[in-house]
């Protein structure tokens, strides 16, 4: 009986040893796996200032273009040929040269815009002529129908006139501009839509005075005293 | 219908008074210089009779000591 | 300007007008057509707009604030300012959103067992007048101090001055614009023997070259930078941009060159080797106008407590000055400067041309440099040799960052060495001050003693034992902030702080008196150009603040020395400056009578018969020169410049094996110096919420730093960790890098070394060794 007993107990410790052992390795091995996620969410990135002073060399040229009020491009007909704000815009004509870059083709009309007859518009210009893989983003539209309909979130678009924080004070700049950090190619010239083009081209250094706002990233709230909450 | 524009300098401290004259024609359009004695003049006529006729006023006026064109420009079409 | 047209007829006209505008613009560079300039500005509401100048920088932008209902609501530029024509920066336009900020200081607020307790502002005066006075009889009238600015007014800084050396009679007097400006005074006196830039704004109409030294005038000094730009694009202009960092301004420049930190001494030098070596020189300027002397070297870097240096000038001449310069050929400069020795020869070609125009422009990277004055002396150098000095569109022209660096601090000379007009040294100018204040002349003592850095050093020692800070943040933007704020904390100093809203420097306060803001007080500043700016009050200050040189004023008064000081509430403004103006009567230096600058938007001293000087010693536009000849440089005694034999010697710290990184220091569009202001102002905060680092793309690779990361940046003061930006804002050269100072949050000044100009004492902010980990 004793000797049963003891078999037992012995069985009784080891086991207990055994669940004791396993729980923790068990533990551990959570552990390890546990991989912390950095929190870089809050990062705030300041923009580039890469093309900040691109085709300023055409500004006086802009500051004495008359403006063309019957071909003019108007911000709906702009947001129109894209996704959402801020997407790629699709080619909204027919492509002929398929296989060519863009420095044989697009750039011809997008690099520098003017007038196209066959379209009877002003071909808009392009903030970063010097991607030339133009259709690696830009694809056409060749059919109107869909393969299967879906439910798109819509984003809403900044919007002219809201922009700024006192009377007469000037915008802030609404939206990213990540590729595009040169403002006269869509705010200057005849092919700019008719609400955002600016008064003043001949004004070069446009972040002298429209700095971004941040509403679209991560919302900066006002500002705090590091360790003076109130 | 020429459309010409000129420099006026008015005589010393007459740039009020010629302001003043110049801006009382119809057919002129004036901007005078905040910290210069000069004034940028732009006339816009029907034609060059009548444009003539406008140079002659404004060269009459007392106020004006030189009048300079800088640029003309005529459109027949419209 | 394209205003919407509607046919072609009206398109031609505007061509017409156009043209006009053009040809006058030849024929009057600087000409203002204001009446084009409001046709683009909305006219808003029934708002009742009033003058001033800008609250910000020193380029002196006019301004107009719209008030509604007693209220300011709206902020545009002044279309009759011939500084900005009508144009601002973001922080011109929203500046007046500041003081709506939730923690504006509106009343005083006393220090009782560690606790703020909200006081009334006459209790608190009493209580700062007691704790002076009390401190006067204990330990001597040498163990106050007041410590001012370039951005306070400059009824301000008189009844300061007059309140410490006339009344109080010590020059334990010194103001933030030491950090800022002290090495291009210094330059001006060696050079000049009077400070102040010779030329004005007008120069950018006219000049063929701009270039830059060590300046990022497209964030610091943007006004001025976008009438570049315009003459760039307009007529053709080149703007050069020579500096350590690859910024917006170089993007802008027709060509940037890179140099390494602390060799423009060198480099400078070696452009002046090639003018001479080349027969650029203007012979018989430098003949008629121009001596040449040499002063001691290995000055040290004042890193030591009580440091003190007094340079000894020599004179010698044109054949010992060009032996000097052989060891400055673009050879040798190349080798240690990496500025090529082509991009030398074509910077001296640039200034040796005799047909062509120059403006050399500089701010703080010439100025906050431990050879500061020698760098200021040297671009002298340059346009003595070439003569091309005191001529629209030519000259060298010293920028200020403070809007009254040069009226205030500079003119009445908030200065330990200064007086309204001249030095503490000379007996002449003790005589004048003393006569004016109506006080005894053996009162105002004839030695300086704390300038700005040794001044907070004093408090850490315990020498000083009473501080009060005005319009200044010092605890953000003091050098080696890791030693000055333990030092302002300790129980041997009682600190005073005037302010708008709370601050680092407010935080060791024992007493905080609430001051009132810009538009809510009367005043007047002084620009980069001379240009002296009156405004009227325009809105009622909230709660109990004061006016800076209202509370001087009273304390003043329950000190004593109301006498001194018989001032009117209403009328100080006006009353204080017509005293001010007597100090500098004379074609020298005569100030606009205050009726003409109400009316006016500024005039720029000397203002003679009724006219602004814009070129001073050039016969032809200043009536001060007297000596019959086409220039008379009248502060000296002779009449001529001085050319300085100044060589290149290194860096107070430079990178080693331990701290391998130069560690620049500096700011951004959107934040105006400590950010006390500007960061709360929602635009400019949520455009550029805190600091970061900025690194070199290559070094970043090295050290597999990614954009946001948290870094730390230490050095043997101290550190600071701040989020890493990689090809962002601005790019420094391989091992640098490169931080902005306005982040309280984020305190680089920490790190930062108080080595200073042995001769301006102004401290180097641009060059201490760092390293750089991740945190």
């Amino acid at each position: 009986m004793k000797k049963r007993l003891g078999i037992i107990s012995l069985f009784v410790i080891l086991f207990i040893a055994f669940i004791t052992i396993w729980n923790y390795s068990y533990q551990i091995g959570l552990e390890e796996a546990y991989i912390p996620i950095e929190n870089n969410s809050n990062v705030y990135a300041i923009p580039s200032e890469s093309g900040v002073f691109k085709r300023s060399e055409h500004a006086m040229d802009y500051e004495n273009m008359p403006v063309d009020k019957n071909h003019q491009r108007s911000l709906t007909t702009y947001y129109k040929n894209r996704a959402y704000h801020g997407a790629p815009p699709s080619i909204p004509h027919a492509v002929d040269e398929q296989q060519n870059m863009g420095g044989q083709s697009c750039l011809k009309c997008h690099e520098n815009g003017g007038f196209t007859e066959k379209f009877q518009a002003y071909a808009p210009v392009t903030p970063h002529p010097e991607l030339v893989s133009c259709k690696q983003c830009h694809v056409e539209q060749n059919t109107q129908t869909l393969f299967k309909s879906g439910n798109y979130a819509h984003v809403a678009a900044p919007e002219v006139g809201v922009n700024n924080a006192l009377l007469g004070s000037p915008p802030m700049i609404p939206h990213q501009i990540q590729l595009r950090e040169n403002c006269l190619s869509c705010h200057a010239g005849p092919s700019a839509p008719k609400e955002i083009r600016v008064s003043h081209p001949e004004r070069v250094n446009c972040r002298q005075c429209h700095v971004p706002s941040t509403k679209e990233m991560t919302e900066v709230g006002t500002f705090k005293r590091a360790g003076n909450e109130e | 219908m020429p459309i010409k524009s000129y420099l006026a300098h008015p005589q010393e401290g007459k740039k009020e008074d010629l302001i003043k004259a110049l801006s009382e024609l119809k057919e002129c359009e004036v901007m005078p210089a905040t910290n210069e004695d000069v004034l940028v003049v732009v006339t816009d006529t029907l034609d060059d009779a009548s444009e003539d006729i406008l140079k002659e006023k404004i060269e009459k006026i007392d106020s004006l000591k030189l009048l300079a064109m800088v640029s003309g420009f005529n459109s027949p079409q419209n | 300007m394209y205003n919407s047209l509607s046919s072609r007829r009206s398109f031609i006209k505007k061509m017409a007008k156009l043209s006009a505008m053009t040809a006058a613009a030849t024929m009057f560079p600087g000409i203002l057509f204001a009446s084009e300039q409001e046709a683009g500005i909305p006219d808003s509401a029934n708002l009742d707009w009033k003058k001033g100048p800008c609250r910000f920088c020193g380029v002196g932008c006019g301004i107009l604030v719209g008030v509604d209902q007693g209220k300011a609501v709206a902020v545009k530029g002044d279309p009759n300012c011939s500084v900005n024509k009508g144009l601002l920066c973001v922080k011109g336009y929203h500046q007046i959103m500041c003081t709506q900020a939730k923690d504006r200081l509106t009343h005083a607020l006393v220090k009782k067992n560690g606790r703020y307790v909200q006081t009334p502002i006459n209790e608190a005066l009493d209580i700062v007048a007691n704790k002076m006075k009390e401190t006067i009889e204990k330990h001597g009238k040498d163990s106050v101090a007041m410590y001012t600015s370039g951005q306070s007014t400059i009824p301000e800084g008189y009844v300061a001055s007059k309140l410490m050396k006339g009344a109080i009679g010590t020059n334990n007097l010194d103001c933030n614009a030491r950090l800022c400006m002290a090495s291009a005074v210094a330059g001006f006196l060696t050079t000049f023997g009077a400070d102040e830039p010779m030329g004005c704004y007008e120069d950018i109409d006219h000049a063929d070259y701009f270039i830059t030294w060590g300046n990022n005038m497209a964030e610091m000094h943007p006004v001025l930078f976008s009438r570049m730009l315009e003459q760039k694009n307009r007529r053709g202009a080149k703007i050069i941009d020579f500096a350590t960092r690859t910024t917006r301004s170089s993007t802008a420049s027709n060509k940037s060159i890179l140099f390494e930190p602390q060799t423009d001494l060198a480099v400078a030098n070696a452009i002046c080797y090639e003018i001479i070596n080349n027969g650029w020189v203007n012979k018989s300027f430098v003949e008629n106008h121009v001596n040449f002397s040499k002063g001691l070297t290995n000055m040290g870097y004042g890193v030591e407590d009580k440091y003190n240096f007094k340079d000894k000038p020599t004179k010698i001449d044109f054949e010992a000055y060009k032996k000097f310069l052989e060891d400055y050929t673009p050879e040798k400069v190349a080798k240690y400067s990496k500025v090529s020795v082509k991009d030398i020869k074509y910077l001296a070609a640039i200034y040796g041309d005799p047909n062509k125009k120059v403006v050399s422009y500089w701010c703080m990277g010439m100025n906050q440099h431990t050879r500061g004055t020698w760098m200021n002396n040297l671009v002298y150098n340059i346009h003595l040799l070439t003569g091309k000095i005191s001529q629209p569109g030519n000259g060298p022209f010293s920028l200020t960052g403070q809007p009254s660096a040069c009226g205030t601090a500079r003119e009445v000379g908030t200065f330990t060495h200064k007086l309204p007009k001249g030095v503490v040294t000379n007996e002449k100018h003790r005589r004048l001050a003393a006569k004016i204040w109506k006080v005894p002349y053996e009162r105002i003592p004839a030695k300086p003693t704390y300038h700005a850095t040794e001044m907070f050093r004093a408090v850490d020692r315990g020498d000083i034992k009473f501080i009060w800070t005005q319009v200044t943040n010092p605890l953000v933007s003091l050098p080696k902030t890791s030693r000055y704020r333990p030092g302002m904390e300790k129980d041997s100093c009682f600190v005073v702080v005037s302010d708008v809203f709370p601050t680092p420097t407010s935080d060791v306060a024992d007493v905080i008196l609430p001051a009132s803001w810009h538009i809510e007080k009367s005043g007047l500043y002084g620009n980069s150009e001379r240009r002296t700016q009156h405004w009227d009050k325009m809105v009622e200050g909230p709660g109990e603040t004061t006016p800076d040189a209202w509370m001087t004023i009273e304390i003043a008064k329950r000190m004593g020395y109301g006498d001194l000081f018989p001032y009117s509430e209403e009328n100080h403004v006006e009353e204080i400056y017509n005293e001010y103006r007597q100090f500098h009567e004379g074609a020298k230096h005569g100030m606009a009578p205050l009726e003409v600058l109400k009316k006016e938007s500024g005039a720029i001293w000397p203002y003679v018969d009724g006219k602004s000087t814009q070129w001073r010693f050039n016969a032809k536009y200043d009536p001060a020169c007297s000596n019959d000849k086409d220039f008379h440089f009248y502060g000296k005694p002779d009449g001529k410049a001085v050319i300085w034999q100044r060589p290149y010697e290194p860096a107070a710290e430079s990178p080693d094996t331990e701290y391998p990184f130069w560690l620049n220091t500096g700011r951004v569009i959107e934040h105006w110096h400590t950010g006390s202001m500007t960061r709360r102002i929602p635009v400019l905060h949520k455009a550029m919420p805190e600091a970061y680092v900025e690194f070199h793309p290559d070094d970043a690779k090295k050290l597999g730093v990614r954009n946001g990361e948290k870094i730390k940046v230490s050095s043997r003061r101290g550190s600071c960790v701040l989020p890493a930006s990689i090809n962002e804002r601005g790019l420094p050269t391989r091992g640098q890098v490169f931080v902005p100072f306005f982040d309280e949050n984020m305190l680089i000044n920490d790190v930062t070394l108080d080595a200073f100009c042995p001769i301006s004492k102004e401290p180097d902010y641009k060059k201490c060794a760092v390293k750089v980990e991740k945190a």
